[in-house]
C-alpha cells in the first residue's frame, strides 16, 4: 500500500477564521517525485493551505494523509519530523553563520554534546553536491546574493530528508538565469523522489516545471489537472472566472487636469522606469501581484522611501520626494498598506492621531491650541463616520474598520491633492468597507486625484477609471475602464498578448 | 473638504477593564498616601513641616533630571546613562569659571557644554541609530574622563558664597529656592510634554516610530531632542549642585542616573515608550524619597535601602509588563 500511495493527500480541507472562510472543501494530492504547482490570485487560499500542511494552522475540517497514513500535524516541528520541508518566500537564515551551519541548523551533528564541526561541514557539502548547488559551505550566508541564499534555504529543508518540499514563490526575487539554477535543483530533488509543491505567480515557470497544476480561487478548488499542454491563458481563466458577488458603487465625476505625474521612477531591482499620471477626480488603480512593486512605488512617490531616479510632479510643480514631510507639503497623502505598522500610533487618542500630520494647523509657535485641535479632530472623525466619535479615546480600543477611518481622517486633514491608497479595505468588515468606498468616491467628486492599490481585483475593476498593471517592477499595461479581470491577470503575470 | 457619510458599519469599541484603565492612574497617589500614614505611625519626626521640606529639598536636584529622563523614556529612548558626566560638567565648570566671568555666566557655560554632550548623544542615537544605553554609557565615560583630566582629579572649590546663600535660602523665609526652581522646571517640562507639538511627537515616536515617520514627523529629531533635553537639565542640576555645595569633583554626579531611572520607572512610565507623564515620574520620585526618608528615620543602614530600591524597580517594571498584557497588546 505505502509503495503506491501518494506522498500527500489532503481531502476536504476547510479553514475558517473568525468572520472569514479562508478555505472550503479543498483537495490536494501530490505523487512521489511529482512537481505540483498551485496557482491562484492573491488571497485565493494558497498560503492558508500550505500553513495547514506546515502545522501552523489546524484545519477546521478535512483529513491529511502522508504516504497513505492519516496524520494530524500538530505544529511546525511535527511537520518537519513527518518529512515536510517548507521554503517560504521570506528567507529564514541566520546571516552571521556559514552556509554549512545554516544548512544543519535544525540538527547539527554532535559529539559528546558539542557540535562536530567536521561532520557538520561534510554533511552540508554532501547536501549541496546532491542538489548540484554551487555554493561554498564556508561562506557567510549574509555575504551571499539572494539567489544563493535561496539555494541555501532549500538545502536546509533538504538536509532533514523530507518527503515533501513546499516552495512558496521561490523565484519572486530571482532573475531568469538565477531561476534556471533553481530549476536544476528542483529537478534533482524530483529525481530523488521528493514530492514538490510549487507556488508561483510566474505561469511560464509552472508550464516549464510542473507535472500537475491545481488552481484555487476564493478558497475553493477550481481544477486540478495534468500540466501537459496547459497554457497560461487556461490558468488565468481558471484563476479569475468568478461571478461578481460584491457590488462596488462607482460615482461618475468629471475628470480634470493631470494632478500627479510620475516619470521614469526607478529603484534598480525593485521598480523600473515607472510612468503614471492621475487626473483630478480620477481614481486610478494600481494592480499586480504582491511583490510586483506596487507598495514600493507608492512609498517612493510619497517620499517614505527614496527612488534612485525619476520625477514626481503635483499640479505641474516638481516634488522633491525625499521625506514624507515634503510629500505632505506637496499635497500628497498616503494611506499605508500595513495599518498597524505605518498607519496608527496605538497609544495615542483618536484626536492625536487625526492631527498628527498637520502640526501647523493646530499649533502656534510649537504650542498646541487645544480648542482648535479638538474642533479639527471632531470634524474629521464625524465626517468619516468613526463610531463612536469619541476623540479622547485611545485609537487601539477601536475596531479595524474604525481605525482605518482614523487613518483616512489623518490624511484628509492635510487636504491632499493626491491621495494614494494602499489596500484601503484590507482587514475591515463589510460595513466599513462600503463606507470607505463611499469616502473614496466622495473625495474624487471633490477633485482629489486618487491612486489606489488593491489586491482585490473586483474592487480595482469596479472603482477605477483607469488601471495600471505592474509586473516585476514595471508597468506592463495601462487598461481603460471596462477591462476584464482576465486582461489584468494577463498583464500581472507578464503574459501580455503582443 | 467635507464628506458626509451615513455609517453602516456596526463596529463596536473594545471594552477596557477597570484595572488597566484606572489602576495605573490611582496607584501612585494611593501609594504615597500609604507611605505618609505608615511613616507617621513609625516616627514622630516624619510628618513634620521640617522633615517633609527636607525631603523636597533632597529631591529637587535629581527631580530636574527626572524631567529630562521622562522624555527619554516616553520617546522609547530607553535611558540616558551619561547623566553623571553631564552633572559633573555643570558642577565643575560653574565653580572653575565663577571667579573669571561671574557665577551666572559660568552657570550658562556649564549648561551649554552639557547640552553639547547631549547633542552628540542625540546625533548618535537619533540620527545614527545607535543603541541609547551603550551610546550614553560610552559618551558618559568619555566626558567624565575629559572632566577628570581637566581638573586633575582634585576638588574644585567655589568663590561665590553669595550665590550659595541665594540657592539654599528660602523665598519669603518659607519656600526653599531650590525647590521652587525644581517646581518651575517640572511645570515647564510637563507643559512641553503635554501641550506642545514636540511633546505630542515624543509620545508618537515612542508608541510607533514607523507610523509617526509616515505621518511626516521628524522622528530622528524628536529622538535626539529627548537626549539633548536630558543632558541640558542634568548640566543645570550640576550647576545648582556645584553652587549649593561650593565644591565639586568629577564623581559629583555618580548615582543620579540610577535615582532618576528609579523614579521614572516607579512612577509607572513605561520603558517601552509611548506613555507616562512628568507628574507620574515625579510621583515616583516622591514615593522613593519618602520611602528612603522613612528607612533613614528608622535607622536602616544604606545597604538594605539599596535592596529596597532595586526591588521597587523590578516590581514596577513587572507591573508595567503585566498591565500592557492585560491591555491586550503584544
Amino acid at each position: 500500500m505505502t509503495e503506491t500511495a501518494p506522498a500527500l493527500s489532503m481531502r476536504g480541507i476547510s479553514k475558517s477564521f473568525p468572520g472569514i472562510r479562508a478555505l472550503t472543501d479543498v483537495d490536494l494530492e501530490v505523487g512521489v517525485g511529482e512537481v505540483h504547482a498551485i496557482v491562484g490570485e492573491n488571497g485565493a487560499g494558497k498560503s492558508t493551505l500550505m500553513k495547514i500542511l506546515a502545522g501552523v494552522y489546524q484545519p477546521t475540517e478535512g483529513t491529511i494523509e502522508l504516504q497513505g497514513e492519516a496524520v494530524r500535524i500538530s505544529g511546525p516541528i511535527d511537520a518537519r519530523k513527518r518529512g515536510i520541508g517548507m521554503v517560504y518566500q521570506e528567507l529564514n537564515l541566520v546571516p552571521d553563520l556559514s552556509v554549512a551551519e545554516n544548512i544543519t541548523l535544525g540538527a547539527p551533528p554532535s559529539k559528546f554534546g558539542l557540535v562536530d564541526r567536521k561532520a557538520l561541514r561534510a554533511r552540508a557539502q554532501e547536501v549541496l553536491t546532491e542538489l548540484g548547488a554551487r555554493v561554498q559551505p564556508d561562506d557567510l550566508v549574509g555575504s551571499l546574493p539572494v539567489s544563493q541564499q535561496q539555494l541555501v534555504e532549500i538545502a536546509k529543508a533538504y538536509a532533514s530528508n523530507p518527503r515533501i518540499i513546499v516552495l512558496d514563490e521561490p523565484t519572486s526575487s530571482l532573475s531568469e538565469n538565477e531561476a534556471q539554477a533553481l530549476f536544476r535543483v528542483i529537478e534533482r530533488m524530483k529525481a530523488a523522489g521528493i514530492a514538490i509543491i510549487y507556488i508561483s505567480h510566474r505561469l511560464r515557470e509552472v508550464i516549464e516545471l510542473a507535472d500537475r497544476v491545481t488552481v484555487l480561487r476564493d478558497g475553493r478548488l477550481v481544477e486540478s489537472r495534468s500540466a501537459e499542454g496547459i497554457t497560461a491563458g487556461d490558468m488565468i481563466r481558471l484563476m479569475v472566472g468568478r461571478e461578481l458577488t460584491d457590488v462596488f458603487p462607482k460615482r461618475e465625476v468629471p475628470i480634470g487636469d493631470v494632478v500627479l505625474k510620475v516619470e521614469g521612477l526607478t529603484r534598480p531591482g525593485t521598480f523600473e522606469d515607472v510612468d503614471l499620471e492621475v487626473r483630478a477626480g480620477e481614481i486610478v488603480g494600481l494592480a499586480g501581484f504582491v511583490g510586483a512593486g506596487r507598495t514600493e512605488v507608492a512609498r517612493a512617490i510619497f517620499g517614505l522611501d527614496r527612488a534612485a531616479s525619476g520625477t514626481v510632479t503635483v499640479d505641474g510643480a516638481p516634488v522633491e520626494a525625499t521625506s514624507p514631510r515634503k510629500g505632505v507639503d506637496a499635497g500628497i497623502a498616503y494611506v499605508p498598506e500595513d495599518r498597524k505598522r505605518d498607519g496608527l500610533v496605538p497609544q495615542l487618542t483618536v484626536k492625536d492621531n487625526v492631527t498628527l500630520a498637520v502640526p501647523g494647523d493646530i499649533a502656534r509657535l510649537g504650542w498646541i491650541r487645544r480648542g482648535v485641535e479638538r474642533k479639527l479632530a471632531s470634524e474629521k472623525a464625524t465626517e468619516l463616520g468613526v463610531s463612536p466619535p469619541v476623540i479622547d479615546r485611545r485609537v487601539d480600543t477601536y475596531s479595524g474598520g474604525n481605525q482605518q477611518k482614523v487613518v483616512f481622517a489623518k490624511w484628509l486633514a492635510t487636504q491632499p491633492r493626491v491621495l494614494i491608497l494602499d489596500e484601503p479595505t484590507r482587514g475591515v468588515d463589510v460595513g466599513a468597507k462600503s463606507d470607505i468606498h463611499r469616502i473614496i468616491g466622495e473625495l474624487a467628486a471633490q477633485g482629489t486625484a486618487i491612486l489606489m492599490i488593491s489586491s482585490e481585483l473586483p474592487e480595482v475593476l469596479a472603482v477605477s477609471d483607469r488601471i495600471y498593471v505592474l509586473h516585476e517592477g514595471r508597468v506592463s499595461a495601462e487598461l481603460p475602464r471596462g477591462a476584464s479581470e482576465q486582461d489584468v491577470m494577463q498583464a500581472a503575470t507578464g503574459e501580455v498578448a503582443a | 473638504m467635507t464628506i458626509n457619510i451615513e455609517t453602516v458599519s456596526t463596529d463596536r469599541v473594545v471594552k477596557q477593564g477597570f484595572l488597566s484603565r484606572y489602576g495605573t492612574t490611582l496607584a501612585m497617589p494611593l501609594g504615597i498616601l500609604m507611605l505618609l500614614v505608615v511613616g507617621a505611625f513609625l516616627s514622630d519626626r516624619f510628618l513634620t513641616i521640617g522633615n517633609l521640606t527636607n525631603v523636597l529639598i533632597n529631591m529637587s536636584i535629581v527631580g530636574i533630571i527626572v524631567v529630562g529622563m521622562t522624555f527619554v523614556f516616553v520617546s522609547r529612548g530607553m535611558a540616558d546613562l551619561s547623566v553623571p558626566a553631564t552633572v559633573a560638567v555643570g558642577g565643575i565648570l560653574v565653580l572653575m569659571l565663577d571667579d573669571v566671568i561671574g557665577t551666572w555666566p559660568a552657570a550658562l557655560v556649564g549648561v551649554l557644554i552639557a547640552a553639547i554632550a547631549g547633542v552628540v548623544n542625540g546625533l548618535l542615537i537619533g540620527y545614527a541609530g545607535l543603541n541609547p544605553v551603550i551610546t550614553t554609557l560610552a559618551s558618559g565615560t568619555i566626558v567624565l574622563g575629559i572632566a577628570q583630566a581637566f581638573v586633575g582629579g582634585v576638588i574644585v572649590y567655589g568663590q561665590d558664597p553669595g550665590a550659595k546663600e541665594f540657592l539654599t535660602g528660602r523665598l519669603f523665609g518659607v519656600v526653599p529656592v531650590i525647590v521652587l526652581i525644581f517646581l518651575i522646571v517640572a511645570l515647564l517640562g510637563h507643559l512641553a510634554l503635554s501641550r506642545s507639538v514636540f511633546g505630542r511627537w515624543t509620545y508618537a515616536v515612542g508608541s510607533n516610530p514607523h507610523a509617526t515617520e509616515a505621518s511626516a514627523v521628524p522622528v530622528r529629531l524628536v529622538k535626539a531632542g529627548a537626549f539633548v533635553m536630558t543632558a541640558t537639565l542634568a548640566g543645570f542640576s550640576g550647576v545648582l549642585l556645584g553652587i549649593s555645595l561650593q565644591a565639586a569633583r568629577p564623581a559629583i554626579g555618580a548615582g543620579y542616573e540610577f535615582d532618576a531611572i528609579t523614579a521614572v520607572v516607579v512612577g509607572g512610565v513605561s520603558l517601552l515608550g509611548g506613555s507616562g507623564s512628568i507628574p507620574r515620574a515625579i510621583g515616583g520620585l516622591l514615593f522613593v524619597q519618602l520611602l528612603t526618608n522613612i528607612l533613614v528615620l528608622q535607622g536602616v543602614p544604606s545597604e538594605p535601602q539599596g535592596m529596597v530600591k532595586g526591588a521597587l524597580i523590578a516590581g514596577a517594571v513587572a507591573l508595567d509588563v503585566y498591565l500592557r498584557r492585560r491591555g491586550g497588546r503584544e
